[in-house]
């Protein structure tokens, strides 16, 4: 292997490396610009006051939540007109992105 | 890993480090977002964007130390709830956030060398501005009623020293009094407003004033809720509030604010206590940047919420004319997040996201008694369309409305939080 080989798979390597951080942060990047539809009503530090907290949820428990508000299963019009203008994909991001914020500890 | 995958990362890795490059480049001088008014829409989108992955540097320019809200103080109207409760500061916006907010309001805008002067003198610098002036009232359209008059006979749809000044009015009002609300024409600031505060004042009169009358002349004919508005009035205060169409009275003409007569095209209406809602349009500052077309709104781009009129410059708000979204708070605040985020995008070249824009809306009947709508909005052949929209059903049962109750204030702090903490 010649020496600007090496150098060229060393680059190849690192990119590779940076691309997939940059997958990593653009997901997260979503998830945070689709849950500021939520903090409009949910508080994102975990506290809540008559509306529940979503922060911290489990993922599955989300999605079910939500395909259930979108069904009608569960009522409430506001979270039905929300379950509705979400897409699946746009839900799973969702679901990964609250899952990965602290719950609050302090009351 | 296939030989395709990488290649295709490698392509992705190269225009990543270009893109840290460029950004790199930029941080000696970090994009420059000035946003004018610190509102509900002006305060959202100066957070999103302080907030944003693309670092920018974010200035906030209001004249006012404190923001009351509009929305909830009709609860204050009805003695159940302070204005200090409604009452919020910039400072967690500037200590933790590190926006620059400079207490000064902007003189002018100018769009070509991207400059905001403000009246204290200083001229600020910008690659993109954010414009959240709210409204203005148009006076003189009821005859009698200019600024001076909103001293004697206030109008309360900007909240403080207005909405005190309608609630010292109605607490020294006698039992008996007729108390009359002039409701505006279409397009206003929160369209359940003028009725919401109608049931709310009735609550209060209904203990304390239980002979007082409340009559609401509309320059419209129709109104949003109606049906659950006026069931809520037979079921709370049956025979206490009177509704009168635009049809019925020919509309209303002029006030004598010395005497508080109210006159329409075909009746005068003595008032003891008044609350005239003028008509609008957006904000001074919107129509003296150029930003307010011939409606008196202002027309944006329903993706960025960049003006129609004049490019770099974003409207948000009530200010906007936005298609079939109303002017509310909530409606603000979604847009300014959409906002927030195609100017990041913009500034950073990366792609923006379809905007996600609702409006939801707490209206209280009393104050164990609210109802919800929810409306989904989508971005639609360059306006912004209606895809979906729920009401509270008439005949729900009081415990879903007392329910709602509860969800109410909650929403209000967890918005507040949004917005301001």
């Amino acid at each position: 292997m010649t020496a600007s080989r090496s150098i060229a798979l060393a680059i190849a390597v690192s990119l590779t490396i940076l691309s997939a951080n940059r997958g990593m942060a653009a997901d997260s990047e979503r998830g945070a610009e689709l849950a500021a539809t939520c903090a409009a009503c949910h508080r994102l530090d975990g506290r809540d006051k008559g509306i529940p907290s979503i922060v911290g949820m489990d993922t599955e428990k989300f999605i079910g939540a939500m395909a259930d508000f979108r069904s009608g299963a569960r009522s409430s019009s506001i979270m039905h007109a929300v379950a509705l203008s979400f897409s699946d994909a746009e839900i799973a991001a969702l679901a990964e992105y609250l899952a990965a914020q602290p719950k609050e500890t302090k009351r | 890993m296939t030989w395709t995958r990488r290649k295709f990362s490698g392509f992705a890795g190269a225009s990543l480090v270009a893109a840290l490059g460029a950004r790199a480049a930029s941080s000696q001088t970090k994009a420059r977002v000035v946003v004018i008014g610190g509102g509900i829409g002006g305060a959202t989108v100066a957070k999103y964007l302080a907030t944003s992955t693309a670092t920018l540097d974010v200035t906030l320019i209001e004249p006012k130390q404190l923001y009351t809200t509009c929305f909830f103080s009709n609860l204050y109207l009805a003695g159940v709830r302070s204005l200090e409760s409604l009452t919020h500061d910039y400072e967690t916006l500037a200590r933790q956030y590190g926006i620059k907010v400079i207490h000064d309001t902007a003189a002018a805008i100018d769009p070509v060398a991207k400059k905001v002067a403000l009246a204290g003198g200083a001229k600020l610098s910008y690659d993109r501005a954010v414009v959240a002036p709210g409204i203005a009232f148009k006076y003189g359209v009821i005859e009698g009623y200019d600024e001076a008059a909103t001293q004697i006979i206030p109008h309360a749809w900007n909240a403080g020293p207005q909405t005190e000044l309608l609630r010292r009015q109605l607490e020294s009002m006698e039992d008996g009094g007729v108390f009359v609300i002039v409701a505006p024409p279409d397009p206003f600031r929160c369209p359940p407003g003028p009725y919401e505060r109608a049931s709310l004042v009735a609550y209060y009169f209904k203990q304390f004033k239980p002979r007082a009358k409340i009559l609401i002349l509309d320059a419209k004919d129709t109104f949003f809720e109606q049906d659950l508005f006026e069931d809520g009035w037979n079921r709370h205060y049956p025979g206490m509030i009177e509704w009168l169409p635009g049809q019925f009275t020919g509309g209303i003409k002029s006030v004598d604010v010395k005497t508080r007569a109210i006159r329409t095209a075909g009746e005068t209406f003595n008032a003891s206590v008044a609350n005239i809602i003028p008509a609008q349009v957006a904000g001074e500052l919107a129509q003296r940047a150029g930003l307010a077309d011939q409606s008196g709104w202002c027309p944006i781009d329903p993706m960025t919420f960049e003006s129609k009129l004049q490019p770099g410059i974003h409207v948000i708000g009530d200010a906007t004319s936005a298609g079939d979204m109303p002017k509310s708070a909530f409606v603000a605040n979604s847009q300014a997040k959409a906002c927030a985020f195609a100017i990041a995008a913009a500034l950073t070249g990366s792609d923006q996201i379809a905007p996600h824009l609702f409006n939801t809306c707490f209206t209280l009947l009393a104050p164990n008694d609210a109802v919800s709508d929810a409306i989904v909005f989508k971005p639609q052949a360059g306006s912004i369309k209606i895809t979906d929209i729920f009401f509270s059903p008439l005949g729900e049962s009081g415990e879903a409305r007392r329910q709602a109750a509860h969800q109410a204030d909650g929403w209000y702090a967890a918005f507040i939080n949004d917005v301001f903490g």
